[in-house]
């Protein structure tokens, strides 16, 4: 397992999750680096045998004063890293993903309760079986064997 | 290295072995079954966390190539367009299974017969129904009576809920005019001998926290154990051993420490999959054995038969409510089940509902399909998606070509070095115009029940969860590996009862019919104890 990232990796960790998965225009989310996700991803990708590239990447940006940069440059640069590292750029968007739509605050935004399906499960209403009729008239399909 | 000699040894715990196991017990005889996992824990289950959805990507992902865990080995699928799903624990691939739990058609067992196609069953469907339904009431199977695309059945449970998701995709069903049926489901929509009811949880296919879904973790080992079968975990059997008369004489496998041992049995009885199976008996070869055992066919590994799955979503203006309730259990349609020469193919497909993914799903698809976008655009775009889908799923019947394979591969081992399977796998003709008609039919439907955009994909990629056909059944030993009840033609202690004797593959979900195919080999077995090696 890999160490954990540096603090301005890190850092630049949770600019680049503002960039990939911003704030929604309803004010209701956050961008994912502001609703604290940096950590989660860091831990999450420690045992990926696509750590030291993606630690690299992040060091390269943190370099460049990603955190800092304007808006467009940040876009260039994210689009430069998918061009030249797809594979690390894939997995840190999946790690992303998984981080994002797994957090309390985003499933409750997306009008689900923010838990977990089990114990409480969901109430489904009992079905109209009468929706079959047109079906019950119909012959038999099958054939006899 | 045991010194005990059983009376029966089954390797592999899911859902041919249980229910075989189960049955065998009331004889009372020594009954010993080895499987390579474990018991499964089901408040470790995805469902009884946030991370969910994502799990179902990693330790509960389909193919145990992407899933690794210890007691999966790897399949070299790189030579075939489907790939192969499949778990391994106590239940088997029953613990990620859908549960939708339907029964072949009569004309199933007789395809060249009626259609000039496949090949006979050496038995009829009147000969399996009474263990249909004996297996039905077993896994605790939901549904509706009065299906007009089935001889008449009862069911012992209510079916499932359609919910929102299903009554739509219905309505589209019966504006076309096309049959459509509440899935038969081995969930307990009511509790049942035990089992607490469904909760309407979704994610079926990671395991069921609840215990509703009918696994044969919870459904037929606990009785089996009860009635004195003994279940050894955490052990891979590497290769039958063969006595000097030809007789199988027991198994060398390792155990949960690592150690080889050696069990010897009076009947050796196979459920290890479509693909398993071949793999152990390609293993076990010897002097008189040089292909493999019981190949004289040359037949093991052969004629190996997916369901070819187009799966096509569409997406509606209304939210669907799609991640609640049973995943893959809702409704079917058997419109195209049943052949119809002007179609172009020989056969038929049939269709079932899929309700919708999470959230984390959903991301993922959208960024594989290229209709996601990541920053500027990303929270619309998904947000015109999720909750949005519908699917359906046309599975194809897959007909019996030799050249559709498992073998070994020379150079894959599995954790414990012994060589893994190798798939080599391509579509047939019939296969590709039938998916292609059963992706256009189920536009129509999606688009008549309001859909706005349909996306498909077949065949489906990581869908060879139905592993069938790679030690047929059959009357003559130069054309079957063994006969209407398991036995090897070749190796007269030896059985095979998992999905490795189909002789074709009908067009839906097959554990129902592994089961009672199970459950008739035992029946038989157990009638002709008495003069077995007569």
């Amino acid at each position: 397992m890999s160490a954990p990232l540096a603090s301005d990796e890190r850092s630049t960790l949770s600019s680049v999750l503002d960039e990939l998965l911003p704030p929604r225009d309803d004010g209701r989310l956050p961008g994912a680096g502001a609703l604290g996700l940096a950590d989660g991803v860091d831990t999450a990708t420690r045992t990926s045998a696509l750590r030291p590239a993606l630690s690299a990447a992040l060091a390269s940006l943190a370099a460049h004063g990603f955190s800092t940069q304007s808006k467009s440059e940040k876009l260039a640069r994210l689009q430069a890293l998918a061009q030249d590292a797809p594979a690390v750029f894939q997995a840190l968007l999946v790690h992303a993903y998984g981080a994002y739509y797994t957090h309390p605050r985003v499933v409750e935004a997306l009008g689900l309760p923010p838990r977990p399906p089990f114990p409480k499960g969901y109430d489904v209403p009992a079905t109209d079986f009468s929706l079959l009729d047109p079906v019950r008239r119909r012959a038999k399909l099958y054939r006899e064997g | 290295m045991s010194e005990e000699t059983v009376d029966v040894l089954i390797v592999g715990a899911g859902a041919s072995g249980a229910a075989f196991a189960w049955s065998l017990a009331d004889t009372h005889m020594n009954i010993l079954c080895l499987e390579q996992g474990d018991w499964m824990d089901p408040n470790r289950y995805p469902s009884a966390g946030m991370d969910w959805d994502l799990r179902a990507h990693g330790d509960f992902a389909l193919s145990p190539n992407d899933r690794k865990r210890p007691a999966d080995y790897p399949v070299n699928d790189a030579g075939s367009p489907i790939k192969a799903a499949m778990f391994n624990a106590v239940g088997g691939s029953t613990i990620t299974y859908a549960a939708h739990f339907p029964r072949f058609h009569p004309s199933d067992f007789k395809t060249r017969t009626f259609d000039g196609v496949g090949d006979d069953w050496p038995l009829d469907w009147a000969r399996l129904e009474p263990y249909y339904a004996l297996n039905e009431r077993m896994m605790g199977v939901a549904g509706l009576a009065g299906d007009p695309a089935y001889p008449p059945k009862q069911l012992p449970l209510p079916p499932v809920p359609l919910g929102r998701l299903g009554e739509t995709v219905a309505r589209g069903f019966n504006r076309l005019g096309w049959h459509w049926w509440p899935s038969d489901s081995a969930i307990a929509t009511q509790p049942y001998e035990g089992r607490a009811a469904c909760l309407n949880l979704g994610p079926c296919l990671t395991g069921c926290a609840q215990g509703a879904k009918g696994s044969t973790d919870v459904t037929y080992w606990p009785a089996a154990v009860r009635r004195g079968v003994k279940l050894r975990t955490g052990c891979r059997v590497r290769e039958i051993l063969v006595r000097d008369d030809g007789m199988a004489d027991g198994v060398v496998y390792y155990d949960a420490d690592g150690v080889e041992r050696r069990q010897r049995a009076e009947i050796v009885v196979l459920a290890c999959n479509g693909i398993g199976t071949p793999r152990l008996l390609l293993n076990s070869r010897s002097k008189r054995f040089a292909d493999g055992l019981a190949n004289r066919s040359g037949l093991v590994g052969r004629n190996l038969m997916f369901h070819p799955y187009a799966m096509v979503i569409g997406v509606f203006e209304d939210r669907l409510d799609g991640t609640q309730g049973p995943t893959g259990c809702g409704l079917m349609s058997h419109e195209f089940y049943e052949t119809d020469r002007s179609r172009g193919f020989l056969r038929g497909y049939s269709f079932e509902l899929m309700r919708g993914v999470g959230p984390v799903t959903t991301a993922l698809l959208g960024g594989q399909g290229g209709w996601l976008p990541w920053g500027a655009g990303h929270h619309a775009a998904f947000g015109a998606v999720f909750d949005h889908t519908a699917g359906l799923l046309a599975i194809c019947e897959d007909l019996p070509e030799l050249h559709n394979r498992v073998t070994l591969d020379p150079d894959l081992v599995d954790g414990h070095g012994i060589p893994a399977p190798r798939i080599e796998y391509r579509l047939g003709e019939n296969s590709t115009r039938m998916l292609e008609h059963g992706a256009a039919r189920a536009k129509q439907v999606l688009e008549a029940a309001g859909a706005k955009l349909v996306i498909s994909e077949a065949p489906m990629r990581v869908a060879g969860w139905h592993l069938m056909g790679t030690a047929r059944m059959g009357s003559h030993p130069d054309r079957s590996v063994v006969n209407d009840w398991g036995r090897c033609h070749d190796v007269r202690n030896l059985f095979i009862i998992d999905g490795s004797v189909f002789v074709t593959s009908g067009a839906v979900n097959p554990t129902n019919t592994i089961q009672a195919l199970a459950l008739h080999a035992a029946e038989t077995l157990k009638k002709n104890l008495g003069e077995l090696f007569d």
